[in-house]
């Protein structure tokens, strides 16, 4: 609650009015603070070492790659998605402008990308080039092994055609795969009697 | 018929006198490694508790040879065949001793190993032959084409990567860490204690029995054509995700599972027992599922 004069002024203008408009210094402090000035050091930042910026470096690298590869991996399994879906009409809803799908489709290898697929033709070269030198029992036995995998594969895929929201399948699909570069890749090392040593 | 005794009795001796008997010995470090290959034939290798690798070979004929050399802490048994030994149709039988805590790296080809009381290290590498080892403290790598792997272990430390194709794998008190894989043929696996269980099969039965679990438990584990039965201590803590595609869930935990969908044969159970701690998961396309406590 303000109080007023009856001359109308406020008290606190008043009080205000009576400060003085210039204050001097009682002496003059800049010599002082020139020569406080002076007495500190200038210290330049100190630069890090070259150690700890390589890690440093090496850190941020890392966690660049992880972090492309994740949204490498996020992006594409999303682009999946919608093209797996798309490939198989949901039943509520109508979808005429998809064709039904041939009975050849399936969510074959070919989907891993060119990098698998010429990996996988090499790993194979390798693998046929072992087979041959292996004792024909033996060889029957492996032959019937990969085409057991590849059918496990072939099937897995088609099934997944016709549930391609299926996480579960999803899963077994890329493990059977795996399975089948770890059978390759085992063969392919595997020590032969024309690998053995025939020096005499 | 005199006559056919009497070629029989010259190609035996003739066979006789062509067969070698091959003996090798050289002092080791009691911590080495021994290397041995071999195409044909058994190899039997035994942990001694001598400073020294001694081998004796059969070898069937005079066209192999046995190569025995030491470098540094290295020794290397080697049959070598002769040129075109593709084709070869000799065998060669080595038994060799080593030092108890060596370490053993072994390929063969249509060959048996039988490893006895070799606490190191061991790789071994087979195609068409049994494998028959001890896990002890140390690690253990084998890959087998066509043919059994036969494991057992003294509840030690090791950790057993197994790949098999074409063949079963059976272990015994193995150490608490294992991966397994196989691409046709049953895994029958006992352990007093388990830790971590990787394991992957194509074709093939898995039945997995632990008396005992850690706490921080995890089995991860998938199967295409096959059933896959697991046998748990009673009480134990651990959160369960079992998905089947093509197959029933038993549980003898308690909770049932449920169908993943209304017209498919699809089941999944996922399920705390206990505080939850330890994780399995098992995933199943063909075949029946079952955990139980007993």
């Amino acid at each position: 609650m303000n109080e007023f004069r009856k001359g109308g002024r406020d008290p606190l203008d008043e009080a205000l009015a009576s400060l003085p408009e210039d204050v001097s210094p009682q002496r003059d402090l800049w010599p002082q603070i020139r020569a406080e000035i002076e007495k500190t050091p200038i210290v330049a930042p100190v630069r890090e070492s070259p150690v700890q910026s390589t890690w440093f470096r090496l850190a941020a690298a890392v966690l660049l790659v992880l972090a492309t590869s994740f949204v490498t991996y996020y992006v594409t399994r999303q682009s999946m998605q919608p093209q797996i879906v798309q490939n198989t009409p949901a039943t509520e809803l109508p979808a005429p402008q998809v064709n039904p799908q041939p009975a050849s489709f399936s969510l074959g290898p070919e989907r891993l990308g060119a990098g698998y697929m010429k990996t996988r033709a090499e790993l194979d070269k390798r693998f046929k080039e072992r087979l041959s030198t292996l004792p024909p029992a033996d060889r029957t036995k492996v032959e019937r092994n990969l085409a057991d995998i590849r059918h496990a594969a072939d099937q897995i895929s088609k099934t997944l055609a016709q549930h391609p929201s299926d996480p579960l399948l999803q899963d077994l699909l890329m493990s059977t795969y795996q399975s089948e570069l770890q059978l390759l890749t085992n063969v392919s090392e595997l020590p032969t009697a024309g690998s053995m040593r025939t020096d005499l | 018929m005199r006559v056919a005794v009497t070629v029989a009795v010259a190609l035996l001796l003739a066979q006789a006198a062509s067969a070698e008997d091959v003996e090798k010995r050289a002092q080791a470090d009691p911590n080495g490694e021994v290397v041995i290959s071999n195409v044909a034939g058994e190899v039997q290798v035994t942990g001694w508790d001598r400073n020294e690798v001694h081998v004796s070979a059969d070898l069937s004929d005079d066209e192999q040879r046995l190569e025995f050399k030491t470098s540094g802490a290295r020794t290397t048994i080697e049959v070598v065949l002769p040129h075109g030994g593709h084709s070869y149709q000799g065998s060669t039988d080595l038994v060799v001793q080593v030092p108890r805590n060596s370490s053993l790296t072994m390929t063969t080809v249509s060959a048996d190993q039988t490893i006895k009381g070799v606490r190191g290290m061991q790789r071994l590498q087979a195609v068409s032959g049994t494998i028959d080892t001890e896990l002890w403290n140390d690690d253990i790598e084998l890959k087998n084409v066509s043919g059994e792997v036969n494991v057992r272990g003294h509840s030690g430390k090791g950790t057993l990567r197994a790949t098999s194709v074409s063949g079963g794998l059976r272990l015994e008190d193995i150490g608490s860490e294992m991966d397994l894989n196989t691409v046709t043929g049953d895994m029958t696996v006992r352990v007093s204690e388990l830790s971590r269980a990787r394991i992957r099969t194509t074709n093939g039965n898995v039945e997995l029995r632990a008396s005992k679990v850690t706490d921080d438990l995890r089995i991860d584990a998938e199967g295409i054509n096959g059933d896959l039965r697991f046998r748990f201590p009673r009480t134990l803590d651990a959160e369960f995700d079992i998905s089947t595609f093509n197959g029933e869930i038993d549980n003898c935990f308690g909770p049932k599972p449920h169908k993943t969908s209304e017209y498919g044969p699809g089941n999944a159970l996922r399920f705390k027992e206990g505080n939850g701690d330890g994780r399995v998961r098992i995933k199943a396309l063909n075949g029946t599922v079952e955990i139980c406590n007993r």
